[in-house]
């Protein structure tokens, strides 16, 4: 051991630590992803690791015959017909999503706009993860938007969609994941997380779900043909 | 002893490499962003959503009220996960060769299957699909 240290220079021993140093930082911050905030309720739905989100999401059996445009409409013509008004005992307008592999991420918004907020953006880095593991790249995904049940109906139904579409935009803008395997459905107060407490913040949360597989991967995603995802009421100063 | 020396020299190289070349996982990068701005962008970015361009150009130029942190970190962080995504998507055209002949996936939208087998590191992968596959986080 003597002779190879004395066969070793300056130059080389001055290499072999500058890399050992430079890989550090890398290791350093692998456990950073899998911190989760302790405590309350909330907190425990962002709890978990891309890993263990993605093997929620990979226990698809068989693929659900949905249309998704069908089930907006479903949900518009409800309001707008202003059937089952008390929300404490309106059916649900879409059971058959709960039949599907899902999590429920907390993502916060600003109020009455689709504007993430800044605390939610480890989250939404999280749903990429997930999205963007090994075994969920040949998945297709539904993320719905839900709100509390104050204020009007299609008020609501209108702003849980709008933040469906934001999810998706920033999925796609930021993180360039395949727009194709993205859907984005918003139900307002029409199915409610907590039924028994149709006003708890719990209502406001965001689905992701399981939907099927996609027929072909695009070789790159493409930025989002939609509109950006930009949707605040309020300009940036400047 | 100059075989030992270069030996010596190359396992090191090797070792650290993995570590010096993985890039960022987005739910750190997206926390960075998050941890570091979130007062700035209630000041100064309010109505703009995480977007690479438009959240970039508005801390960009609010640049001269943004906090020490702020300033330092969001750059950073949008160059991280501009990283990971371009490691991610160069894997698929590095391994091209190797995902046929080395893994026996010859439907390139088996995406799942290609990378389950590159992970695994197949004997005689090639050197740059290796190192694809560890800079994208992948192993």
């Amino acid at each position: 051991m003597r002779r190879l240290h004395k066969s070793l220079g300056p130059i080389e021993l001055l290499l072999v630590a500058l890399l050992g140093c430079a890989a550090l930082p890398a290791q350093a911050q692998a456990p950073a992803g899998n911190q989760a905030p302790a405590g309350n309720q909330a907190a425990a739905l962002t709890a978990g690791t891309s890993e263990d989100w993605a093997k929620r999401l990979a226990a698809l059996e068989t693929a659900p015959d949905l249309d998704v445009p069908a089930l907006r409409h479903q949900a518009m013509e409800r309001v707008k017909s202003r059937a089952d008004n008390q929300s404490l005992k309106r059916p649900l307008v879409a059971p058959q999503l709960l039949k599907l592999p899902q999590l429920v991420a907390e993502i916060n918004f600003d109020a009455d706009a689709a504007v993430v907020r800044p605390d939610s953006y480890r989250v939404l880095g999280r749903i990429a993860d997930t999205l963007t593991h090994p075994s969920m790249l040949g998945y297709k995904f539904l993320i719905v938007g839900h709100t509390v049940s104050t204020g009007r109906r299609d008020v609501n139904l209108s702003l849980s969609q709008r933040r469906a579409d934001v999810i998706r935009e920033v999925l796609v803008n930021t993180f360039k994941i395949n727009p194709k395997r993205l859907l984005s459905l918003g139900l307002g107060e029409e199915q409610l997380l907590d039924s028994a407490r149709p006003a708890s913040p719990a209502n406001q949360r965001v689905h992701l779900m399981t939907v099927g597989m996609i027929e072909a991967h695009a070789p790159a995603a493409a930025p989002a043909a939609a509109a950006p995802a930009k949707a605040g009421a309020q300009k940036p100063k400047r | 002893m100059n075989w030992i020396r270069t030996i010596f020299v190359l396992l090191a190289v090797a070792a650290s490499s993995p570590a010096l070349a993985q890039t960022m996982k987005y739910e750190d990068s997206a926390a960075l962003l998050g941890a570091s701005c979130a007062k700035d962008i209630e000041a100064n970015c309010r109505g703009v959503n995480l977007d690479p361009t438009r959240m970039k150009d508005c801390l960009s130029r609010n640049q001269d009220v943004l906090s020490p942190q702020c300033k330092s970190d969001y750059g950073k962080a949008f160059e991280a996960i501009q990283k990971r995504v371009a490691a991610r998507q160069s894997v698929f055209k590095l391994c091209e060769r190797d995902i046929v002949k080395l893994c026996g996936v010859t439907d390139k939208n088996d995406r799942t299957k290609a990378l389950e087998c590159l992970i695994a590191g197949p004997r005689g992968i090639g050197i740059n699909c290796n190192k694809s596959v560890v800079e994208a986080g992948y192993r």
